[in-house]
């Protein structure tokens, strides 16, 4: 059984890189075949698809179950904009892309440090009870900024700068639709292979134990506290930079960004693509957004109840998601091919 | 001396409230480990219901008869669509009935906007309260809720529904041995909790502007009414929707309206970290 299960992993994961690199592949050359306008539109899905790659993390590898993941997304957007504006007190005149992506992330990995200090050294705080509280949290967070003046209240922080190339906002910027495309796609690649390896490493097996049997792997020596802080704090600041990423091409961050209804939308992506594979995950994100921008023109105020629709059946029916089911599909037939091919020699 | 009367009014108005929605997803809970995040949203229901009514020439009062009912059969429906199928896996049960949530609010959207409604109060006046005048359709609220509640608590501590049920909430293999349909439980308990919340929504409509997004302004405070009082109680709701609902008029009289939710929140999630199995289960232990 657990044998079998082993191998059974073994497998998903060829599938899984295997669709990874396919997936690169098509978008790397998918400029050449749509309109302008569709890249930018897409820039804004990558990003959407690091949002869900912490969303996966955090979730599916390591079974915390947030409700309110959104609040490092806006925390992340929040903060690229009020450097890049210059806003910050004592810091106006940094205005440094680089430097905004830094602090955003940081911002966003220091909160989840701090909440996942507090909030996970709870023994009765796990499970449903942690995913409750960060629904609060989001909700906190959503009135904080609707609220607060500084952050410019219900209508947000407005003319968000696009990323700029010099070393403190001087350079050249880059707005047009092909270089965003790409950039977006580029961080989008390079974060989630990060996240592979770290989900492959020994931390990342450490996680998977205590996501599967947390008392058993306490009972091995390891600090689960410490673990689940750390993997929440990783998921945290990935969250962070993508809402960075955000504003840098949407030129706006708002209450929207932080809040109930964003951490509601990226839990969907992820459970419809697959919380427990990164690529199905990111996927989904992707395709949820490609398909609810392609479809709305007919479908309307109909979409989001279809959605809904496909996430209950989702959530009954195929617990690895559309796309990691997929996945999982096309990697079984792979390894009965493979094994096919050896009785054959 | 009056502006203590009202504040003190308003205080137990919006507690008696949130006593009646925890109660319904605490019940829920408790008996079937299921977390219900579209509680909100038969909320939701039950306030539109008594609306659709009012507009089609029944009477509030009908409507607040009829509210329960539409939103039991709802939640019956939902019930044996969906939520029997994860029983015993909590985090799914979150999902599901989040996209559950998620199309009655669309539902809503589709047939009545994304926009909001408002009705006209059924009673109209005040009467001296403590020497101060105080709307009469408040105190009729606050005696429905108490009402409800009353008869919930008779219910679970008096009659023998009530007995089988707490049995399948201190054991649920072991009533299940004994002969309990737990089952047969488990449907009455879902649909009792709908309309629980559809009788809160239905009660206040009058009070309140209904949109498509009113849900979850409950939803959040009710849970964390539940988990500051403590699960595993029947008495835990009362207990902490006492606490957010005092801190929030409290805060909202002294000090600011917007920023009372906003604190007292933060304040509960520190007090749900401080005493993670709940202030009415603490008190009790020390007894």
């Amino acid at each position: 059984m657990r044998a079998g299960a082993f191998l059974a992993g073994l497998r998903r994961l060829g599938g899984e890189d295997l669709s990874a690199l396919l997936a690169l592949a098509v978008f790397a050359v998918l400029p050449a075949f749509v309109e302008e306008w569709r890249l930018a539109e897409f820039a804004i899905f990558f990003i959407y698809g690091l949002f869900a790659a912490s969303q996966m993390f955090i979730w599916g590898h390591c079974g915390v179950l947030s409700l309110g993941q959104a609040v490092f997304f806006g925390v992340g957007a929040y903060g690229m904009s009020t450097l890049t504006l210059g806003m910050i007190p004592g810091l106006e005149g940094v205005t440094s892309t680089w430097l905004g992506l830094l602090f955003a992330a940081a911002l966003s990995a220091g909160l989840a440090f701090l909440l996942g200090w507090f909030l996970f050294s709870a023994p009765r705080l796990q499970g449903a009870f942690f995913g409750i509280v960060m629904l609060a949290v989001a909700f906190i967070a959503e009135r904080l900024a609707i609220n607060w003046d500084f952050l410019g209240g219900l209508n947000g922080l407005m003319n968000v700068p696009p990323i700029n190339l010099g070393l403190n906002g001087d350079g050249a910027e880059i707005w047009e639709s092909l270089p965003v495309y790409y950039i977006a796609l580029g961080v989008l690649a390079v974060v989630a292979a990060l996240l592979r390896r770290v989900i492959a490493s020994s931390f990342g097996t450490v996680l998977l134990a205590i996501r599967e049997r947390d008392y058993r792997t306490r009972a091995l020596g390891y600090d689960i506290i410490r673990y689940r802080v750390l993997a929440f704090t990783l998921a945290g600041g990935v969250a962070g930079l993508a809402g960075a990423l955000f504003v840098t091409q949407f030129g706006f961050a708002s209450p929207a960004l932080i809040g109930f209804a964003l951490s509601a939308e990226v839990l969907i992506w992820v459970a419809v693509g697959g919380r427990q594979s990164l690529v199905a995950a990111i996927l989904g994100a992707v395709l949820v957004r490609a398909l609810e921008s392609g479809l709305s023109a007919q479908l309307g105020d109909y979409w989001l109840l279809f959605l809904g629709a496909v996430f209950v059946a989702v959530v009954l029916l195929l617990p690895r998601g559309v796309i990691g089911e997929a996945i999982h599909l096309a990697g079984r037939g792979l390894g009965r091919l493979s094994s096919g091919h050896d009785t054959d020699q | 001396m009056d502006q203590l009367a009202i504040y003190f009014l308003d205080a137990a108005n919006y507690v008696l409230i949130l006593v009646l929605v925890a109660l319904g997803l605490a019940i829920v809970f408790g008996l079937m480990g299921v977390i219900n995040m579209a509680h909100g949203e038969f909320m939701m229901l039950g306030a539109y219901a008594v609306m659709v009514t009012d507009r089609h020439g029944g009477s509030y009062w009908l409507g607040l008869l009829l509210a329960p009912l539409a939103v039991g059969v709802v939640g019956f429906l939902i019930e044996e669509a969906v939520i029997r199928r994860i029983y015993a896996r909590v985090l799914d049960t979150i999902l599901a009935s989040w996209g559950i949530s998620l199309m009655l609010k669309q539902g809503i959207v589709l047939i009545f906007g994304p926009g909001s409604y408002s009705m006209a109060t059924p009673i109209a006046g005040n009467v001296l309260v403590f020497g101060a005048p105080y709307p009469v359709f408040r105190l009729f609220i606050m005696g429905v809720s108490l009402a409800a509640v009353a008869f919930t608590f008779w219910m679970f501590f008096a009659t023998r529904f009530g007995l089988a049920a707490r049995a399948v909430i201190a054991n649920r293999a072991m009533a299940g041995c004994l002969g309990i349909n737990t089952r047969r439980l488990d449907r009455l308990t879902f649909t009792y909790g709908a309309m629980l919340a559809g009788l809160a929504g239905a009660v206040m409509a009058p009070l309140i502007s209904l949109d498509p997004q009113m849900g979850l302004g409950f939803l959040v405070p009710a849970f964390l009414s539940i988990l500051v009082g403590g699960l595993g109680s029947i008495l835990g709701p009362l207990a902490g929707a006492a606490t957010v609902g005092v801190t929030d008029n409290l805060i909202a009289t002294l000090y600011s309206p917007v920023w009372a939710q906003l604190v007292v929140f933060a304040v509960v999630v520190v007090l749900i970290r401080l005493f993670p199995s709940g202030l009415a289960a603490r008190r009790r232990r020390e007894l």
